[in-house]
């Protein structure tokens, strides 16, 4: 007799499940529920039924009589059925997976936010490196676990929902030297379910030709299982940003060269009015015609935080708004935010606008169709300058005079425009932070259908497509006036960028027999990208005030670029599982890209890996095992390269009045391309002790990367600057490792968590090319320079270095100046030893609190900012030998000729009569050539600008140990009890207060923040170059559910 | 599908296909650039020579040659004007429009020509074949030089005046007579050059020329030069100045015009924005940063506006110089003319390039100072022609070596222990990319550094 059985299946709180799988024991009958988690199935009176789903504990009841039978699973932490999302979007057990994957989830990102969504990564993920370009409103740059490729990109692959998003950082440093923010910074943390982090190849090798550098999940919110109450949800943050790092200066001596200084008009026509450094007279009060005074001579005094009060307070505040909604048929979720921020320099700003639309339509029992739509603005009326004389602040203020009064250069158009301490090169900052601004506005739309067919129990048919898509339009102005550009200047730079992919497959799902299970997936993409650069420039304005391209003296300068690329792939994976503990999964993907020749264009990777939970294998069961599982994989991967990089060209110059103008292009192609290939190894192990209290999750991998696309610099005399080569191969391995522990957790309900997470990464640059014609690639150059340099690390950084004794001291030459090893030398790396993050989580009753310190050890980084300041000497450490109270030495010069051999004196007395005595003397310490203490006096401006010069100076000096350990986020935050906010009619009240980056516990690099970069690219790395302050952020986070 | 990919993956950015007359455009244009630009110029050789001195940021001036702008000069013209000149010369063969072979053998010659009067020894017979070789050798520059000699011979034979034309001319504006007389100019220069070493090639190749001097640079109309054009295709002096004010006119160059009552001061030099007695103050080369920046912006004399003129032009042989050229020839006895009368032609050829009025060229032609001492030819020829060349610092350099005069004086704390600097170095991205060839070059040439005496600098 069969009983026709009903009934709905919700976990513990109450949501329902829709997808439980439903069988009769002993039968491979079965079904499973639908949207609303609803079932219904013929059954023999008598039979079992059991329901399970992944992550919660199977359950096995009788039928009823009665045939209702409403089900509720429980989740099954003890048996560590976590559910992790893995490439192409599939969920899978994380036990089944034969590599490591973390996740974060919404509270980790959206609570304590920060401008870019890569930011919020720092020190929560183990092998994820990101550097900031800039303090609060820039790019930042992620890498996971090291560069695998030498010239190529090395930031992952970003996926919202399924869909490949662009994450470029477009004309960075370029016109307008702006800072513009990588392009998932446009993604609103709020509508963020979760994050998930495919470290490399062994876990992204579906992703094919993008998976060498790894790729980030990202999952948005839907509504599903949103039943109880309205659905709405309301957020508002509030942060304010202020400094964290600022440059020390000193404030003992003032503008000038030589300790003279007079000013008549800021260009050389007084006494080293045009000079932009610090060597001038004592700040004591002495009287000096200054810029603001008429001629008329003025007390000459500091103005100690004449810089720092330049900067302003930030502020972020952002709003949300989500609509939820969940039934039989349709989840929904709308949401809206709203941010809008200013930053610490004065007249800068961003918003962002977005809205996200998430549905899944239950068609009919076989048939659901998933659709998400997302629109973002990101619009700045100003973003901060970032380098030179026309646009960079700090630029201006490590070429500085002490004394200058910046508060008074808030009215930059007292007496004419550009009112300046300085008329020879820079502008009034306050003016170039007004005035010459740039503008952007970046319309984004991204989203995707997907329509999901269950043909049988044991087999679905996916098809999906996806869109992302903007238009990023930048306005730069330069005003008649500014220092330089005495007609101004007007620039529209504008891109699109588009990406389209279509995949669909088939999954198959199976138990074919009691012991195994087949999960079999079968599918295709089909991608094509485009990019379009459209740069038009008004060089010299017409008349003042109008920023418009038709208002130009010259003919425009215009470039246009366009870039099409398409790759066509297939692709398979197959799970199989034996008694759900051991696990073999094997992937495998063939792609077509149209950036390589026909011949080189196809391309196929596979990956094989396993994992063995030994705990269920070996039956064992322990109070202090609770859980061991190992874990090892193999995998292969390629990369394409860049569009248009076969066949050489002859790229168009700007025409000569009206002659076109063609050369040939600096780089040799190579019509003979092939892929980029990666093979990647990893090991590893999950182990749980003590009922998973204790938790340590360890990975080891190599990772080895051949036919290395590159652009070999040749001599020049071969008629072109580089070569593009296909030949080099480096080597990245390391180890990581997370440790969760529960130290305390008791029945009064108060719990302390701590997650620990260490990375180790060691790269080897093993070869370059072929032919070893090659030893040195160049990353980047700014003082020093960057390579991949056969046989070291990846990011060597090379420059001049002190010449050395054997003893180690340094050569002082017989100027009394250092002396410079005549050979470069290797002065560290920019990539670190090794990172690590420890966040401590205390709660209890509602409340929870977490602190994150993170750390980065071991690596270096040039700093620009101490050798620009330490050679005009507006830092403080330049102090040292400058006057007699900074234990400069007395010297004079016979027969007062400067260009003579200074004589140290004891004092003033002891000088001969006549001889004009000075007081800023330094004898560098060190050995002469012969080995002798050096004894050569030298004025301390000389010392100081002979070992800090750009071009003459010793890099050494300059380049600093990067390791920090910073206090990167604290967060306090409070759930309301339920008890009290349905008194309210709410569903959930949740208020955080949070800091981010508030402290550096360990900083060996003066006056900076070691964890910066220039730019995103591998050129910009290890290289600071007088970047704006970093920031500190306090703010608060609420968020109430109705 | 693979058509698909293909079709993709064509460049729409760019030409496939090079346009001659395009190309050469380029090339002369990017060459101009490059001998008033501030790598080969601003920065070096006009501070060498003594024609501009720096107020501020001195180092170059003392002769801390900086590394970029040593590699610049290299780079730029092997890989941007050379090239272009090699692909034009190709195209020229392939189309068999000889006229484009030969001007681009005209200005390849004349670039090599640069190269190897600041560097000595370079790659030039292997050079621009990446094909063939990622590391060419190093050419002596006896071979270098007798090597251009030939090659500009070859390209005067290959014009064609009746053949097909040619465009994009920014010299000529397509006059194929005129590049005649620019490579048989450039053939007296070279002939000249090398003088001292090689008097037999030298005075044939001067006898042939010397036959028809219609065949050379025969007036200022004639001049090789490129005129510059308003912003954004100023002249890159006048670029500079637009944002910068770090250069004055050197004090041996306004001292020797004001001691010879040179009319061309004004044109060379601008008055002091504050006046003094005489209107016209040089500043000594390579004073220390303090001692530069001391003398004041204002109370000493910045470089004349002719020459920071948006279109003012960069000159590549001029009349003056072939004349001068001639009258050593003639003192050296390579032909049967009058030094003396062509030195006077000469000076009178460089007052009227600078628009001197005939009754000042009168004057100062009849003063003692500027006349002709043929005992000391090198005296005469050498001061005078380092007024000629003034701003053109590559040729001016150049020739002060082999002449020796005038006598300048070392940078005031100049770096190289009292001497002044005779070429340039090799640029260091050599020694990383083409080392075996470039210590050949060094073991062959002698050290590596700025005061290494070149082959053509016999004294």
């Amino acid at each position: 007799q069969t009983i026709p059985v009903t009934g709905k299946v919700t976990s513990t709180s109450g949501e329902t499940l829709p997808g439980v799988t439903v069988l009769i024991k002993g039968t491979s009958k079965g079904t499973s529920t639908n949207g609303d988690g609803s079932y219904a199935i013929e059954a023999d009176a008598g039979s079992i039924l059991k329901f399970s789903f992944i992550g919660l504990k199977s359950i096995e009841l009788p039928v009823p009589r009665d045939g209702k039978l409403d089900v509720r699973l429980e989740s099954d932490e003890t048996i560590l059925q976590e559910v992790v999302v893995t490439a192409l979007g599939i969920a899978k057990e994380k036990k089944s997976l034969g590599y490591a994957v973390q996740e974060l989830q919404t509270k980790d990102v959206a609570e304590a936010r920060e401008g870019n969504l890569v930011n919020a990564l720092s020190g929560k993920i183990a092998g994820v490196n990101i550097t900031n370009s800039q303090g609060g409103m820039g790019s930042s740059r992620i890498v996971i676990r090291g560069e695998t490729s030498i010239a190529g990109n090395n930031q992952p692959l970003f996926v919202v929902d399924g869909i490949p998003v662009d994450n470029s950082q477009l004309g960075a440093g370029a016109n307008g030297s702006r800072d513009f923010a990588n392009a998932i910074a446009d993604i609103n943390p709020n509508d963020i379910e979760s994050i998930s982090v495919l470290k490399g190849p062994n876990a992204a090798a579906l992703y094919g030709s993008r998976a060498s550098n790894g790729v980030i999940l990202i999952k948005t919110k839907s509504g599903k299982g949103t039943q109880r109450g309205l659905g709405v949800n309301v957020n508002f943050g509030y942060s304010s940003e202020k400094l964290l790092v600022l440059p020390e200066y000193q404030n003992v001596f003032g503008q000038g060269t030589g300790g003279a200084f007079s000013y008549v008009n800021g260009k050389g026509g007084g006494v080293n009015d045009a000079t932009d450094e610090s060597w001038g007279p004592r700040m004591d009060g002495r009287l000096i015609p200054q810029f603001f005074s008429n001629g008329e001579a003025v007390p000459f005094v500091a103005h100690p935080d004449n810089v720092k009060n330049f900067f302003v307070t930030g502020h972020t505040r952002t709003t949300g708004v989500s609509v939820a909604g969940s039934n039989d048929k349709v989840d929904y979720r709308f949401s809206f935010n709203n941010s809008k921020q200013t930053g610490v320099i004065p007249n800068t700003d961003i918003s962002k606008n977005s809205f996200g639309v998430n549905t899944t339509y239950r068609l009919n029992d076989k048939l659901t169709l998933s659709t998400s739509a997302n629109f973002a603005r990101n619009s700045s009326d100003n973003l901060p300058g970032t380098s030179g004389r026309g646009s960079s602040v700090m630029l201006q203020f490590l070429w500085f005079g002490r004394q200058v009064d910046t508060e008074l250069l808030k009215d930059y158009n007292k007496g004419g425009f550009d009112y300046n301490w300085n008329h020879s090169y820079y502008s009034n900052p306050y003016l170039l932070q007004y005035e010459n601004t740039a503008q952007q506005r970046r319309d984004r739309f991204f989203g995707n259908v997907n329509l999901n067919y269950k043909i049988t129990d044991w087999l679905t048919a996916n098809v999906r497509t996806g869109n992302d898509y903007y238009n990023d339009k930048r306005k730069f102005r330069v005003a008649y006036g500014t220092n330089g550009t005495p007609y101004g200047s007007y620039t529209e730079d504008s891109y699109v960028v588009n990406e389209n992919n279509t995949d669909f497959n088939f999954n198959f799902h199976k138990n074919v027999s009691t012991d195994f299970e087949l999960d079999w997936l079968v599918g295709g993409n089909l991608r094509s990208n485009f990019n379009e650069q459209n740069y038009q420039q008004a060089p010299r304005l017409a008349v003042a005030d109008l920023y418009t391209l038709n208002n130009s003296r010259d003919p425009l300068v215009s470039y246009n670029v366009l870039r099409k690329q398409k790759v066509y792939s297939a692709f398979s994976s197959a799970q199989v599982g034996f008694r759900n503990y051991a696990f073999l999964n094997l992937t495998a993907r063939n792609d077509w890209s149209s950036t390589l020749p026909t011949g080189n264009n196809s391309y196929f990777y596979p990956s094989v890996n396993a994992s063995l939970v030994l705990t269920d294998a070996f039956d064992i069961k322990s109070n202090v095992l609770t859980y061991a599982k190992l874990r090892g994989g193999w995998a292969e991967v390629g990369k394409d390269t860049d569009p248009y990089q076969l066949v050489n060209t002859f790229p168009f110059n700007q025409p000569f009045g009206s002659a076109p103008l063609l050369t040939v292009s600096d780089v040799f192609l190579s019509e003979d391309l092939k892929p980029e290939i990666t093979q990647s190894t990893e090991i590893g192990a999950d182990v749980a002790l003590f009922r998973n209290r204790v938790r340590l999750d360890v990975s080891y991998y190599n990772t080895d990367s051949y036919n290395q696309i590159l652009r070999a610099d040749v001599s020049p005399s071969t008629g072109y600057k580089q070569k593009l080569l296909n030949a080099g191969h480096i080597n990245n391995r390391g180890i990581e490792a997370m440790l969760n522990v529960k130290p305390i957790e008791t029945e009064s309900g108060f719990k302390w968590d701590i997650g620990i997470n260490f990375s180790r990464n060691r790269s080897k640059v093993v070869e370059l090319d072929d032919e070893g014609f090659l030893n040195d690639y160049k990353l980047g150059t700014n003082g020093v320079t960057v390579y991949a340099s056969k046989g070291l690390g990846y990011g060597a950084i090379f420059g001049s270095a002190f010449a050395r004794a054997e003893n180690g001291e340094q050569i002082i030459g017989a100027n009394g100046l250092p002396a410079k090893n005549p050979s470069l030398q290797v002065l560290g790396h920019y990539t670190p030893k090794w990172m690590g993050g420890i966040n401590n989580s205390f709660s209890f009753k509602g409340f929870n609190l977490n602190v994150l310190i993170d750390t980065k050890q071991g690596g270096s980084i040039y700093s620009a900012t101490n050798a620009t300041g330490r050679y005009t000497g507006v830092l403080k450490s330049t102090l040292p030998g400058r006057d007699a109270d900074h234990g400069g030495l007395t010297y004079y010069y016979p027969g007062n000729n400067k260009a003579g051999v200074a004589v140290q004196v004891a004092n003033a007395a002891a000088a001969p009569t006549g001889a004009i005595v000075y007081d800023d003397g330094i004898i560098a310490n060190g050995v002469t050539t012969d080995g002798k203490p050096n004894t050569v006096i030298v004025p301390a401006e000389r010392y100081y600008k002979g070992v800090y010069s750009n071009s003459a100076g010793i890099n050494e000096a300059s380049v600093f140990d990067a390791s920090f350990i910073k206090l990167r986020e604290v967060k306090l935050g409070y759930t309301v009890p339920q008890t009290f906010i349905s008194k309210f009619k709410l569903q959930s009240l949740t208020l955080a207060l949070y800091g981010r980056n508030l402290a550096f516990l360990q900083k060996k690099a003066d006056n900076i923040d070691p964890e910066t970069a220039f730019n995103t690219g591998n050129t910009g790395q290890g290289l600071e170059s007088l970047q704006l302050p970093t920031t500190a952020s306090y703010g608060f986070n609420l968020s109430i559910g109705f | 599908c693979q058509d698909q990919l293909e079709e993709t993956n064509t460049n729409p950015n760019e030409a496939i296909k090079a346009q001659p007359e395009y190309l050469l455009a380029n090339a002369i244009k990017s060459n101009a650039d490059l001998t008033l630009g501030s790598d080969a110029s601003m920065e070096t050789t006009t501070l060498f020579i003594q024609h501009w001195a720096k107020i501020q940021y001195t180092d170059p001036d003392k002769y801390t040659v900086s590394i970029a702008n040593v590699q610049n000069v290299w780079t730029n013209l092997y890989s941007q004007g050379l090239t272009d000149f090699a692909t034009l010369i190709k195209l020229g063969e392939e189309t068999g429009n000889t006229n484009y072979q030969a001007v681009g053998l005209i200005l390849k010659s004349w670039s090599f020509q640069l190269l190897t009067d600041l560097y000595g020894n370079i790659p030039y017979s292997e050079a621009l074949k990446l094909n063939e070789t990622l590391t060419p050798k190093y050419d002596s520059q006896k071979d270098v030089y007798l090597g251009l000699l030939n090659d500009l011979k070859k390209a005067t034979e290959l014009i064609n005046t009746g053949g097909s034309p040619i465009s994009g001319d920014l010299v000529y504006n397509g006059n194929l007579t005129k590049w005649k007389k620019f490579a048989n100019s450039l053939r007296l220069r070279i002939a000249l050059r090398i003088a001292d070493k090689e008097p037999e090639t030298a005075k044939a190749v001067v006898t042939e020329l010397a036959k028809d001097k219609s065949a050379l640079i025969a007036s200022n109309d004639e001049i090789a030069q490129l005129v510059y054009l308003a912003s954004p295709n100023q002249n890159p002096v006048s670029r500079d100045r637009e944002t910068r004010d770090d250069y004055r006119v050197s004090k041996s160059i306004i001292d020797k015009l004001q001691e010879l009552k040179d009319p061309r001061l004004a044109v060379f030099a601008n008055k002091t924005v504050d006046a003094t007695p005489t209107g016209y103050i040089g500043v000594t080369n390579g004073l220390p940063a303090d001692s530069a920046a001391k003398l004041g912006f204002t109370k000493t004399s910045k470089l004349g506006d002719y020459f920071t003129a948006a279109a003012s032009p960069a000159v590549f042989v001029s009349y003056a110089e072939v004349l001068f050229n001639l009258a050593e020839a003639a003192q050296r006895g390579y032909i049967a003319e009058n030094a003396a009368d062509l030195y006077k032609a000469a000076v009178t050829a460089s007052l009227q390039q600078f628009k001197v009025s005939n009754a000042d060229i009168a004057t100062y032609l009849a003063q003692p100072s500027v006349s002709y001492n043929a005992a000391n030819y090198k005296k005469s020829i050498g001061e005078q022609k380092w007024l000629a060349l003034f701003s053109q610092g590559l040729e001016a350099f150049a020739e002060w070596r082999r002449l020796d005069y005038p006598q300048l004086k070392p940078a005031y704390a100049g770096v190289l222990n009292g001497k002044l600097p005779l070429r340039l170095t090799y640029p260091t991205g050599e020694q990383a990319l083409n080392a075996a060839n470039y210590k050949a070059a060094v073991a062959a040439q002698g050290e590596d550094r700025l005061t290494t005496r070149l082959w053509f600098d016999a004294f």
